[in-house]
C-alpha cells in the first residue's frame, strides 16, 4: 500500500500542473479546473491499481475532469433554486489565483479555437499524446487529428505571430 | 518564427499554472471516493449488523446509540460516522439529520472546532456563529464527496483537514430546508466551543 501511495504521489507531482493547464483550457475558470482536476486525481487514487496500469494515465485523468464537469452542470441545474448555506456564507473574496506568469495572448488564443481543436491541442501539445491515442481519447480518426492540430496551430499563428514580428525587429 | 517555434511557445505554458492542492488531500479524497463506491454493497450488511447492534446494546445501561468512550471510534452504525485517521483528516459520513449536539461532541472530541446545526429537528437551536474565511480556504478544510446541499435520504461525506484551519476558526455544519451545508465559522465558546 505504501509503495502504491509513493507510485500516486510520484504520478501526481509531474502530471498535475499538465493536467490542470489542459482542463483550463477546456473550461476556462482556474478554480473550477483545479477543483476538477484534483476530483479527477482522487478518483485516479480511488481505482489506482487500474488507472496505473492505464497507457495514458494523464488522459485518463484529464476524460474524468471533463466528464465530472458535465455531471456538475447537470446537477447545477437542478439544485439552482435551492439556498446552500456554505455558497452563501462562503461567497465574498474568490478574486486571487490570477496567474502572472501565463501569457494572457497565448491563453486568450487558445480560448478563441473551436472547442475540438482545443481538445486536440491539449492532449497533443499538453499531454504529449500521439497523434493515435489522441484519435482513441477522442473517438475520431488519426487522419482527423493532424487535420485539427493543423488547423488549430495556423489558427494560433495568426492570432500570436503579428505581436511576435512586432517584437523582433526584421 | 516557424510552426515548431510557435508549438514550443504555446507548449511552455503547460506548466506554468500550478495545482495548488496538496497529494495528501487528494488521497484523503480519494479514500472517500472508495468508500462511497462500497456503501451499497455493504448497505445490506450494514442493515443486517443494525439490527443486531440495536438488539444488543438495547440491553446496555446508558448507551446512546453509538460505541461508549474509550471503543474504536471507526465503527459507527448511526445517524453519522466520524472517522479520525492518523494523518489528523477526519471524515464525516452524515445518513440522518439526528443528534447534532451527539456529532457536535463528537467532532470537537477529534479536534475539529464545530459546530452541528439540525435546523429541522426538534433539536434545533440558534446559531451563534459568524462566518469566516472565504472559498479557496473553504476548499483546503473540506472536501466534500456529496456536494454540500444534497437531499435528505443520501449520505453526505465530507474529509474535515484540521490542519488547515486557522486557529480562529471552525467547521459548522448547519441544515437549511432539509439540505445540508458547511462552511467556516469564527472560532468561539459560544460556537465552536472554544
Amino acid at each position: 500500500m505504501g509503495t502504491q501511495r509513493e507510485d500516486f504521489a510520484e504520478f501526481y507531482r509531474g502530471a498535475k500542473d499538465e493536467c490542470l493547464f489542459t482542463v483550463l483550457v477546456s473550461v476556462g475558470d482556474r478554480d473550477t479546473a483545479q477543483e476538477l482536476v484534483a476530483e479527477a486525481f482522487a478518483r485516479a487514487w480511488a481505482s489506482w491499481r487500474t488507472v496505473s496500469k492505464h497507457p495514458a494515465p494523464k488522459a485518463w485523468v484529464v476524460r474524468t475532469a471533463l466528464n465530472a464537469n458535465i455531471s456538475r452542470w447537470r446537477r447545477r441545474r437542478r439544485e439552482v433554486s435551492v439556498p446552500d448555506p456554505a455558497s452563501v456564507a462562503d461567497l465574498p473574496a474568490a478574486g486571487g489565483g490570477a496567474d502572472s506568469s501565463v501569457n494572457p495572448r497565448i491563453m486568450a488564443a487558445l480560448l478563441r479555437l473551436p472547442a475540438r481543436q482545443r481538445q486536440v491541442v491539449a492532449l497533443r501539445l499538453f499531454l504529449d499524446l500521439d497523434t493515435d491515442r489522441t484519435a482513441q481519447v477522442l473517438g475520431i480518426a488519426p487522419g482527423t487529428v493532424q487535420a485539427h492540430l493543423g488547423r488549430a496551430v495556423a489558427a494560433l499563428r495568426d492570432d500570436l505571430m503579428p505581436e511576435r514580428q512586432q517584437e523582433s525587429p526584421s | 518564427m516557424n510552426d515548431d517555434e510557435l508549438i514550443t511557445m504555446v507548449r511552455e505554458q503547460r506548466t506554468k499554472v500550478p495545482m495548488t492542492v496538496p497529494v495528501e488531500q487528494v488521497i484523503s479524497r480519494g479514500r472517500a471516493v472508495r468508500a462511497r463506491r462500497q456503501l451499497p454493497g455493504l448497505a445490506a450488511v450494514l442493515a443486517v449488523a443494525a439490527a443486531a447492534v440495536v438488539a444488543v446494546t438495547a440491553l446496555l445501561p446508558g448507551h446512546q446509540g453509538r460505541h461508549q468512550p474509550g471503543t474504536n471510534p471507526g465503527i459507527e452504525l448511526a445517524a453519522w460516522t466520524v472517522v479520525r485517521h492518523t494523518d489528523g483528516t477526519v471524515d464525516v459520513t452524515i445518513r440522518q439529520l439526528s443528534d447534532p449536539a451527539g456529532l457536535q461532541r463528537k467532532l470537537r472530541a477529534d479536534g475539529v472546532p464545530a459546530s452541528v446545526i439540525f435546523g429541522d429537528t426538534p433539536n434545533a437551536q440558534p446559531n451563534r456563529c459568524q462566518s469566516y474565511g472565504h472559498p479557496e480556504l473553504l476548499q483546503r478544510v473540506i472536501t466534500p464527496s456529496t456536494a454540500p446541499g444534497q437531499p435528505r435520504g443520501i449520505a453526505i461525506v465530507m474529509t474535515i483537514h484540521p490542519s488547515a484551519l486557522p486557529s480562529n476558526a471552525g467547521v459548522q455544519i448547519i441544515t437549511s430546508q432539509a439540505r445540508v451545508g458547511v462552511h467556516l465559522v469564527a472560532a468561539s465558546q459560544a460556537c465552536t466551543g472554544s
